[in-house]
């Protein structure tokens, strides 16, 4: 435990030692901040669009019950942070190993009493509490949903859920990217492509067979992302995100016995 | 890939006879280590070949050769980094390739000063390495103390590692790989990229701690193998060319052919 600890606490010294990390948290911040926003502009101008073409006012029941914050601000807006966090995590998942084995103080680590299973926990533990702080920045926008925009907290609770599990989802891929590269740039790249990939695959329904398209599905991290946001927390759902953790902490552990392998 | 024990029989390349090494050692200290058969192969390219060394308790050994020989390919075997393609490496009997864990809570590792953390400060730098090798609490605080004194950091505690000179960045690795006071500490081109003053701190730091544990010295600087080492071995095109007393295989007329694997000592 003293060995897991004091890696952990490097980790967060070298984490927020380098710019990555401020400019990614600057980059959720205000990148859900100008989404949020966006939204909530087209809702202002789609209400006085109503309530200029009808004369009656907003309370005179002309809006139809489909223009509401929950359906035009609240879901758009998880909907595209969703997408934008594929691409700005993989920044912050870039460097972990890679820029260990760069500098070649992966060597220093693994001749210290440190197994590489314990350096795999520490790295993951930390990478996913970043991201985690980074999900609770960005998330202030859409709470304020709650209040005005007939979202409970139940509801808001389950979308934060899902939007936290697919970030989490996306800093495991690109940690399993870093794992395998010593340079950050293909780490992020990597990280992107399969993020995007693994993101939807409704669009190969009309290209796969049936049973291929199954499979698909079942890999693909939207339509998990899906039923959060719409406030349905499935345990199966929950068993994906686990097991894609999972997988991915394998895959980056199996990364330091390729390496004692192939050099 | 063969993961035999190692065999007892010393079977390597032609040492020269010569009376041990003048350098006190004490008794029972350091590690022994052992090569067998030892080889390395990257595709067709071999970096180290059928190598046999014994490095006996608290030897200061300088393991050298030009770059490419093979000196950190034997390094990342012998601590477990690496896995041989063929034969054994053992220290104290325990095969790296099996049981890294054991083998690595005997080292101390002293990479070259780029290998550091340039965003820990030196103090914190220092814990985290003790808390690394399992020391906590009192007994790290201890650890660290002490090795800040023995290797005159004090003065830079609290300044980040990235803004030190060379010369104190190499004091820090030495510090870190020395802190938990290991039987086995390998030190990688320990005086390069220093300037003449740095040198002669380091070398005086590494002269301290010799014969109190077995030291591997990687160098290409023969006057460090010359001033730091009681045995050295030669490395050329991964194969072990000579090795014995640093001055029986220094102070020969041309020891850089060696380097070149021109000459044959035996």
């Amino acid at each position: 435990m003293t060995r897991l600890r004091a890696l952990v606490r490097k980790e967060v010294i070298v984490l927020f030692g380098s710019p990555m990390a401020w400019i990614a948290l600057t980059l959720v911040a205000l990148v859900t901040a100008l989404i949020f926003y966006d939204h909530l502009r087209i809702y202002n101008q789609i209400l006085f669009l109503y309530a200029t073409s009808t004369m009656g006012g907003f309370e005179s029941d002309t809006v139809p019950d489909y223009i509401n914050l929950r359906d035009t601000v609240f879901f758009p807006v998880m909907e595209t942070l969703g997408i934008t966090l594929l691409g700005i995590i993989p920044l912050v998942t870039m460097r972990v190993f890679a820029e260990e084995r760069a500098r070649g103080t992966d060597e220093l680590l693994l001749t210290t009493r440190l197994s590489p299973g314990a350096i795999v926990v520490a790295k993951f533990a930390v990478a996913y509490a970043f991201v985690t702080l980074a999900m609770v920045v960005s998330f202030v926008y859409p709470a304020m949903a709650v209040s005005r925009g007939g979202v409970g907290v139940q509801h808001l609770l389950s979308v934060f859920v899902g939007l936290l599990l697919h970030a989490l989802a996306v800093a495991s891929i690109g940690l399993v990217c870093s794992a395998f590269t010593k340079s950050q740039l293909i780490a992020a790249i990597a990280g992107f492509a399969a993020g995007f990939v693994l993101w939807d695959f409704s669009w190969a329904g009309p290209f796969v067979g049936e049973r291929l398209f199954a499979v698909l599905d079942a890999i693909s991290i939207h339509p998990r992302y899906g039923a959060f946001s719409e406030g349905v927390v499935r345990v199966s759902h929950l068993v994906y995100f686990a097991g894609l953790a999972c997988v991915a902490a394998a895959l980056a552990r199996l990364s330091f016995d390729w390496r004692r392998v192939a050099g | 890939m063969s993961q035999q024990q190692p065999q007892s029989a010393p079977e390597g390349p032609a040492e020269i006879p010569a009376e041990p090494a003048e350098r006190s050692r004490e008794a029972g200290s350091g590690v022994r280590i052992e090569a067998r058969g030892l080889t390395r192969r990257f595709g067709p390219h071999v970096a180290v070949d059928a190598l046999d060394l014994d490095i006996e308790r608290g030897t200061a050994f300088g393991l050298l050769g030009a770059n490419g020989a093979g000196k950190t390919t034997f390094i990342r075997m012998l601590t477990g980094i690496l896995l041989p393609s063929a034969g054994t490496v053992s220290v104290d009997g325990i095969s790296p390739a099996l049981d890294p864990a054991a083998v690595r809570a005997r080292l101390g590792f002293a990479p070259e000063t780029s290998c550091l953390y340039p965003e820990l400060r030196v103090r914190g730098f220092l814990h985290f390495a003790a808390g690394a090798r399992g020391l906590s609490g009192a007994e790290a605080e201890t650890a660290v103390e002490a090795s800040l004194e023995r290797f005159h950091l004090e003065e830079v505690t609290k300044r980040p590692i990235g803004q030190l000179s060379k010369g104190f960045q190499q004091r820090v690795s030495l510090a870190q790989a020395f802190l938990h006071e290991p039987p086995l500490v390998i030190v990688d081109e320990p005086t390069s990229g220093l300037d003449p003053l740095q040198q002669e701190e380091v070398k005086q730091v590494l002269a301290d701690r010799r014969g109190r544990c077995t030291l591997i010295l990687c160098t290409h600087d023969l006057g460090d193998a010359r001033e730091l080492t009681d045995e050295v071995g030669v490395l050329h095109a991964g194969r072990l060319v000579a090795h014995g007393p640093t001055p029986e295989i220094l102070d020969r007329p041309e020891p850089l052919r060696l380097f070149r694997g021109e000459e044959d000592p035996a």
